[in-house]
């Protein structure tokens, strides 16, 4: 069966090299950042095939996420299957951040 | 990627000019994300902040700079050629590169063949030499066509090869890297290995486009 990822072959549309260019914004370093980490020697809590386990377990979804955000909800995953923290954690910490977040952005 | 970032308005201004944010954010519920994560990493002791910054560093310091290096030390010494595209990992490692945990395999192209690289299932790159692939390189139109149509994509990219040119695409994946050699254009024969490493871009790398001689 094909999984989401399996893209090769299929038909698809153009590739435009000026357009499709994008320099990745900070956010997005700061992902990719964390999974450079989590992948180092020094850690070793979590593999490309690990990484890509959880992307495909999106299924249809794979698709709608952007790029960094499929990899960001990856290492939240991996890191709750592994135990490194809990999903009351993650859920108590987004309430916490998502408040500071809103007042950041309203400027307040 | 898909383009809803870019549809947010970026750098809005003061009345005085001056830009009060300079960079894209992502929605609120993803920036979220990131942040809780991140900090509860951090609170954990598993990565601090200083580790996050380093390697942002570290990423911003890799492009084509590195692969333009080695390309060019290929061309003029041919020791050295032999042994990158025979044990691709051990020869850039005299470049201070460390490919580690992943293998790297270097196709020569030639004027019989010429190579090119695409990850079909993910977005597999040498970013140790590299740096982060291209956006078109982890699109799905890039990762579908390329092994089936690679010199329609090629003509998007402006590269035309002879019809009696063999194209090879090479799909990396989590364990194999990719590097294309390029090959050296006419009229250098005098040239220093800087002057060069200088012709030497990133998409000829990957093998997309090639390298045109001087003056051309």
């Amino acid at each position: 069966m094909r999984g989401p990822q399996d893209l090769g072959g299929l038909p698809a549309g153009p590739v435009d090299p000026v357009v499709h260019e994008h320099d990745p914004t900070h956010w997005e370093k700061r992902i990719d950042a964390m999974m450079m980490l989590l992948f180092d020697p020094k850690r070793r809590l979590a593999r490309v095939d690990e990484s890509r386990r959880m992307q495909e377990a999106l299924g249809e979804d794979y698709h709608k996420y952007p790029y960094y955000e499929r990899w960001l909800q990856a290492i939240s995953w991996l890191m709750l299957e592994k135990g490194v923290f809990s999903q009351e954690e993650l859920d108590e910490k987004q309430r916490e951040v998502r408040a500071r977040l809103e007042a950041e952005r309203s400027g307040t | 990627m898909s383009d809803h970032h870019h549809d947010l308005v970026h750098a809005t201004h003061t009345h005085d000019g001056k830009p009060i944010q300079n960079d894209d954010r992502p929605p609120i519920e993803a920036e979220t994300l990131e942040t809780a994560v991140r900090e509860l990493l951090m609170e954990k002791g598993v990565i601090s902040a200083d580790e996050v910054r380093q390697a942002i560093e570290m990423m911003d310091s890799r492009g084509t700079d590195l692969g333009a290096k080695i390309v060019a030390r290929a061309w003029v010494d041919d020791d050295f050629k032999q042994r990158l595209l025979s044990e691709g990992d051990a020869a850039v490692r005299e470049f201070g590169v460390d490919m580690r945990p992943t293998e790297l395999c270097v196709v020569e192209n030639t004027a019989e063949v010429h190579n090119m690289v695409v990850c079909t299932l993910c977005s597999c790159y040498p970013r140790a030499i590299l740096g982060i692939p291209p956006a078109w390189y982890k699109r799905r139109d890039y990762r579908a066509r390329a092994v089936r149509e690679p010199r329609s994509i090629l003509a998007e990219f402006g590269t035309a090869i002879p019809e009696q040119k063999q194209v090879r695409v090479h799909d990396s994946n989590a364990d194999l890297r990719y590097l294309v050699l390029p090959q050296r254009p006419a009229g250098t024969d005098d040239w220093s290995e800087e002057q060069l490493a200088a012709l030497v871009s990133r998409d000829s790398m990957i093998g997309v486009a090639d390298i045109r001689s001087p003056g051309e």
